[in-house]
């Protein structure tokens, strides 16, 4: 009896292949799910030059106070790779490239998604290209060049110059400082609470939404087509208005005190020049056939 | 098309060797026949024409230096600049570049700034006190079309048609998202030439057309850059 249950308990071939492959198959499984991401942290410069090329998929960039950049990137398929490229060779990075290539010109649109994930020294400089996906950009302090052709694009807590383009995608700049350039042809813009003295936004199908105040001596242009254009800001904003449409239509809800009438080269256009309180910065506001409004705060 | 080339080597490279007399006014007969069997080298010499074209109906104004550093910055990143030749042979270095239609685009792009950095004669901002006329002259051009809209639209054209022409080969998310921004320009630049018709001093409705146009040439150089990846 003894025998037979020891017997019983040293397992046969037979059942140790078949633990292995128990444990052997979802672990090769899992290798081969993960075989798309990878993780990198490099050494660079405090202010390194950083350019991002993708196709299709998320890429979020955050600025840090290391001077090291922190990748992690996931590819969809194996048809898709990711090429880095950190120069120079030794020594802390002053450029870093990361360039999505399709490997397989039978890649799907599917399989040519890589989403990216990028700590950079807050000081870098950014050039971000992604057609066909979201960009999200935090916390940077130099410049960024942002671009996109159907994705949106946030980006948050930015100081230094940025501009920022996507041809149908909706843009939103949180709490910027700087100068700030977005465009847009068909996407939304979105301003709010930005700190800047030189701002310019231009869509032509899209809506413009800025919320918050003007900075003194600050300049902002924004200019819309056929969408309307929204200034909400707080009743002790301060700033010089010249407002004008072809077409469209002026509501202003605060008090503009104004300084002269429409000329005679504009016959047919409303158009507004004027003062809030002391006119401490200066607003230009177009559109060609929409809306534009001014309310305070509530 | 780098294919076509490579096939027909030899007349491609005899084609390269005179283009540089045929544009400068000699007889060259090889240039032009060759262009009509080899559709590599129609697009180039098609495009060399327009940019001579376009090139002869501007006025002499350097463009601002804004545009040059671009473009240049533009070429270099493409890795346009080989440290060889000079005058059209400079321009012959575009075979080397991957993707030549889209740097055309540039080209023309290139025109189209020239034409918007002249000086604002008919876009004079009636507001602006730097701005505004200074002579019966400026205010007689400002009440007519000018001319140069009528080049910056045949630019864009010529873009749109390079455009149309391989629109195929853009995934089809892009397609769609470049369509229906040139959807919304074309709405805009009819607009806007529907209400300079009827108010030919309306400076505002100028400027949105000259923006629309602008947008629009950045758009299709943007999507030619694409098309073919």
């Amino acid at each position: 009896m003894n025998q037979r249950t020891v017997v019983s308990k040293i397992p046969t071939r037979q059942q140790i292949l078949r633990s292995l492959a128990l444990i052997l198959v979802p672990a090769t499984m899992l290798c081969a799910a993960g075989e798309g991401r990878l993780e990198k942290t490099l050494d660079t410069t405090r202010e390194p030059r950083i350019s991002l090329t993708n196709l299709k998929g998320v890429v979020l960039v955050r600025g840090w106070d290391k001077a090291q950049v922190h990748v992690v990137w996931t590819v969809a398929s194996p048809r898709v790779e990711v090429d880095a490229e950190f120069l120079p060779d030794t020594g802390p990075a002053e450029k870093v490239h990361f360039t999505t290539h399709v490997l397989d010109p039978l890649a799907n649109a599917n399989d040519q998604v890589a989403d990216y994930t990028l700590d950079v020294p807050a000081g870098s400089s950014l050039e971000i290209r992604n057609p066909q996906g979201k960009i999200r950009v935090q916390g940077m302090q130099a410049e960024a060049d942002i671009q996109s052709v159907g994705g949106d694009i946030v980006v948050s807590d930015f100081s230094g110059h940025l501009s920022v383009r996507s041809v149908g995608g909706n843009i939103e700049i949180l709490r910027p400082s700087g100068h700030v350039e977005a465009y847009s042809i068909t996407g939304n813009l979105h301003f709010v609470s930005p700190t800047t003295t030189k701002l310019r936004g231009s869509t032509t199908s899209g809506h413009i939404l800025f919320e918050g105040d003007f900075m003194e001596r600050g300049d902002y242009i924004l200019s819309a087509y056929s969408g309307d254009l929204d200034i909400v800001c707080p009743p002790s904003a301060s700033f010089e208005l010249n407002e004008k449409t072809v077409r469209g239509k002026v509501i202003n809800t605060l008090p503009i005190k104004r300084r002269r009438e429409s000329a005679s080269p504009l016959a047919s256009s409303n158009s507004l020049l004027g003062t809030h309180n002391t006119g401490k910065a200066t607003l230009e506001l177009t559109s060609f056939s929409g809306t534009i409004r001014i309310r305070p705060q509530e | 098309m780098k294919e076509g080339r490579e096939e027909t080597g030899g007349a491609c490279l005899r084609f390269d060797h005179e283009l540089e007399s045929y544009l400068e006014g000699e007889s060259r007969l090889f240039v032009t026949a060759h262009a009509q069997d080899c559709p590599f080298c129609h697009a180039l010499l098609s495009d060399l024409e327009l940019i001579r074209l376009a090139a002869r109906e501007m006025p002499r104004e350097e463009p601002s230096p804004v545009v040059w550093a671009n473009v240049r910055a533009r070429l270099e990143a493409e890795g346009a600049f080989r440290p060889q030749g000079s005058g059209w042979r400079k321009l012959l270095t575009w075979w080397a570049i991957p993707h030549p239609v889209p740097v055309a685009a540039l080209a023309g792009l290139v025109i189209l700034g020239s034409l918007l950095s002249l000086p604002p004669r008919s876009a004079q901002r009636w507001d602006a006190p730097e701005a505004a006329p200074t002579s019966p002259a400026m205010l007689t051009t400002s009440a007519t079309p000018a001319s140069e809209d009528s080049a910056v639209a045949r630019l864009v054209q010529e873009l749109e048609s390079n455009y149309r022409a391989n629109e195929a080969s853009l995934a089809p998310d892009l397609k769609a998202t470049y369509n229906k921004s040139l959807v919304s320009l074309n709405d805009s630049i009819r607009e806007c030439l529907d209400s300079l018709q009827h108010e030919p001093r309306n400076t505002l409705a100028h400027d949105y057309l000259l923006t629309a146009y602008t947008r629009k040439a950045e758009i299709l150089s943007s999507a030619l850059e694409f098309e073919g990846r």
